[in-house]
């Protein structure tokens, strides 16, 4: 039986995403934020001041001694994720936790079965894999419109780094790694939501601005038998945000999925889509969300994602969007770090 | 319907349906003369209004323009984007300063007054204090335009509907008071900002918000946004009318003026595509009233 009572949610960490993650929980239904964590004590009437009022604990032993949190938004630095999900576990909690999962596949590895041990619900933060219109790629592909799926190219540009940068955004140790582990992610997530494991890599990286990797181009090949090449940098010029397009190529057809539509050509007929050339728009999509929290970054998808984890959590079963996918990304982050490092294919078991 | 408006915002901080064409656009408008020319089409349609997010160009642009044009400039501020990359590569402080060394002597010295009046919002991190400051120094910024609404980004206000939090709100209509200017909104959750100002929602006008037939980018959805509209049309400028470009400009703009709505924001597309397309021109259709398209 599913619990409707609002979902009691605890915020570990009141920086940007933290902040973003407790306004939805605010504006949500079916969510009471009784709590947020940072070390920032001096944050308290900064958060008072955008109306987060919930109370502000310095780590989370207290905000667990003073309130019950069924659930917890991870949203601190990447090399923290570890720590405080091992905190978090001591109670039964369900877990949010902000992308990527952690800075090493070891780490990530370790965060998927201290949950699963635990036997709690876990998602993790790629935001754009809840766009409708991603959604609506992901279902054609389920149904097999495309037929067998062959290769895909795909890219996932921002301009970001063009000199040196500061904050533990930009330091491998604490961030996990440069645009692979912390831009193009996002699009891996969706490739291996799409595509299923990964089974081989072949990349190669290159340092611009930054001591990380600042632009990325590497050959996947997944279980399934797809491969593709991603062509990723946060060094190219004319896009504030993130520029992502995925093209898909199956036995009887291809699909472009760009920010706000698919362009689908079809052999024949399939699944109620006329054979040559249409267009699947997000403005022809279902309109399911309450609240646009952040119109030019993610948009609805923030209260979508939201709301695929609360009625996981009232429900007892896990999203698509896991730790488990989310493990299957930091295979991939891996992976493309280390064929880079080695020159050489990396195989993952 | 009255007003035309046409949207500009710094190229980089838009959507593309594709690379080829976001490089195109940026490239195109990064040069003051093509905005500047895109103006003159938007006036040709009928916009008298132009409601921006400023970066140099565009303010290099609508300085020249509104030399030669009599429009009135909406400011959309913070520049957001601008502001969190700043944030990023200066901290707090640093993108602070690098707006105030933007200013003109006479304008830091206000500014500094200003600062030194807030110094207990600014130690407390107050989100109102801390986005006014920010809006000032970037109002102050733009010499030689003739600034008549101001508008917080949407970046800023949604986060704010969503707090529940009306203090960003009054800050913005009391700056703007100081400033000789109107304040507005520009939102996609109308409902929320109703709820959230009650009565003194009637202080912004106008209110703009996505409205368009196939209900896109309306939240929470269609019927309720459009009921909120009818109690007050006047109040309210359609946004997002071509619904990401799916719908017809003449359509579009023919479904906002059914409802009464007091205007319609045009984009950049919107803009090429009516002004080569054939729409028909205030001046032939006799009055702007129901004459545009």
């Amino acid at each position: 039986m599913t619990d409707t009572r609002p979902l009691r949610a605890a915020v570990v960490g009141a920086g940007r995403m933290g902040m973003i993650l407790g306004h939805l929980l605010s504006v949500y239904p079916g969510t009471e934020v009784v709590g947020f964590v940072d070390r920032d004590t001096g944050l308290r009437d900064h958060l008072a001041s955008q109306g987060l009022s919930a109370p502000l604990y310095p780590n989370v032993e207290a905000l667990f001694a003073a309130a019950t949190p069924e659930a917890v938004f991870i949203c601190t630095p990447t090399h923290t994720h570890l720590t405080v999900v091992r905190e978090c576990l001591g109670r039964r909690v369900h877990l949010f936790i902000e992308k990527p999962l952690a800075t090493t596949l070891t780490d990530a590895e370790a965060i998927l079965h201290l949950a699963t041990e635990a036997r709690v619900v876990h998602a993790a933060g790629y935001v754009y894999a809840h766009l409708p219109i991603v959604q609506a790629a992901h279902d054609l592909l389920a149904r097999g419109v495309l037929g067998e799926t062959l290769h895909f190219s795909a890219h996932a540009y921002v301009s970001e780094v063009f000199g040196p940068k500061r904050g533990w955004f930009f330091q491998r140790e604490l961030s996990g790694g440069g645009v692979v582990a912390n831009m193009a992610s996002h699009l891996l997530f969706i490739l291996g939501w799409f595509f299923g494991p990964i089974r081989r890599v072949v990349a190669t990286t290159r340092s611009l601005g930054t001591a990380m990797d600042d632009s990325a181009q590497a050959l996947l090949t997944f279980s399934s038998g797809v491969t593709g090449l991603l062509d990723t940098s946060w060094s190219m010029p004319g896009a504030q945000m993130l520029d992502y397009g995925l093209t898909i190529r199956g036995r009887r057809g291809t699909l472009v999925l760009g920010r706000d539509r698919i362009l689908l050509h079809l052999l024949a007929p399939a699944d109620g889509h006329d054979a040559g050339w249409s267009e699947i728009h997000a403005s022809d999509l279902p309109a399911d969300t309450a609240f646009d929290v952040s119109p030019h970054i993610g948009g609805e998808a923030f209260y979508r994602q939201l709301d695929s984890f609360v009625q996981a959590c009232q429900s007892g079963t896990l999203p698509f969007c896991s730790l488990v996918q989310a493990c299957n990304t930091q295979r991939m982050i891996d992976a493309i770090y280390a064929s880079a490092t080695s020159g050489a294919p990396v195989e993952v078991s | 319907m009255s007003d035309l408006v046409l949207e500009l915002r710094p190229p980089e901080s838009q959507h593309y349906p594709s690379w080829r064409e976001r490089l195109d656009t940026v490239a195109r408008y990064s040069q003051p003369d093509e905005i500047h020319a895109l103006c003159e089409k938007a006036y040709a349609l009928g916009a008298r209004v132009i409601l921006t997010v400023f970066d140099d160009t565009i303010r290099e642009a609508l300085v020249a323009f509104q030399r030669w044009r009599d429009v009135q400039v909406w400011a959309v501020v913070p520049n957001m984007f601008a502001f969190i990359r700043d944030l990023t590569d200066l901290g707090l402080v640093g993108a602070a300063r690098a707006r105030f060394m933007r200013l003109t002597p006479p304008a830091m010295v206000r500014t500094g007054l200003r600062t030194m009046s807030a110094l207990g919002g600014i130690r407390r991190r107050d989100l109102a204090v801390g986005t006014m400051l920010v809006c000032e120094m970037e109002l102050a910024a733009l010499r030689g335009l003739r600034v008549t609404r101001l508008f917080l980004h949407p970046q800023v206000t949604e986060i704010a509907l969503a707090a529940g939090a009306p203090a960003v709100f009054m800050a913005l209509a009391a700056a703007s008071e100081r400033l000789g200017i109107d304040p507005g909104l520009m939102t996609h959750n109308p409902l929320r900002a109703a709820a959230v100002l009650g009565p003194e929602l009637r202080r912004f006008a106008p209110i703009i918000a996505p409205c368009n037939s196939k209900g896109y980018k309306m939240f929470p959805n269609r019927e309720e946004c459009e009921r909120l509209f009818r109690s007050d049309p006047a109040r309210f400028i359609a946004a997002e009318v071509t619904a990401g470009g799916t719908l017809a400009p003449e359509a579009a703009l023919a479904h906002t003026r059914a409802l009464g709505l007091s205007g319609a924001v045009l984009d950049f597309r919107m803009v090429d595509t009516t002004f080569h397309g054939g729409i028909t021109r205030p001046a032939e259709a006799g009055n702007l009233d129901g004459g545009v398209v």
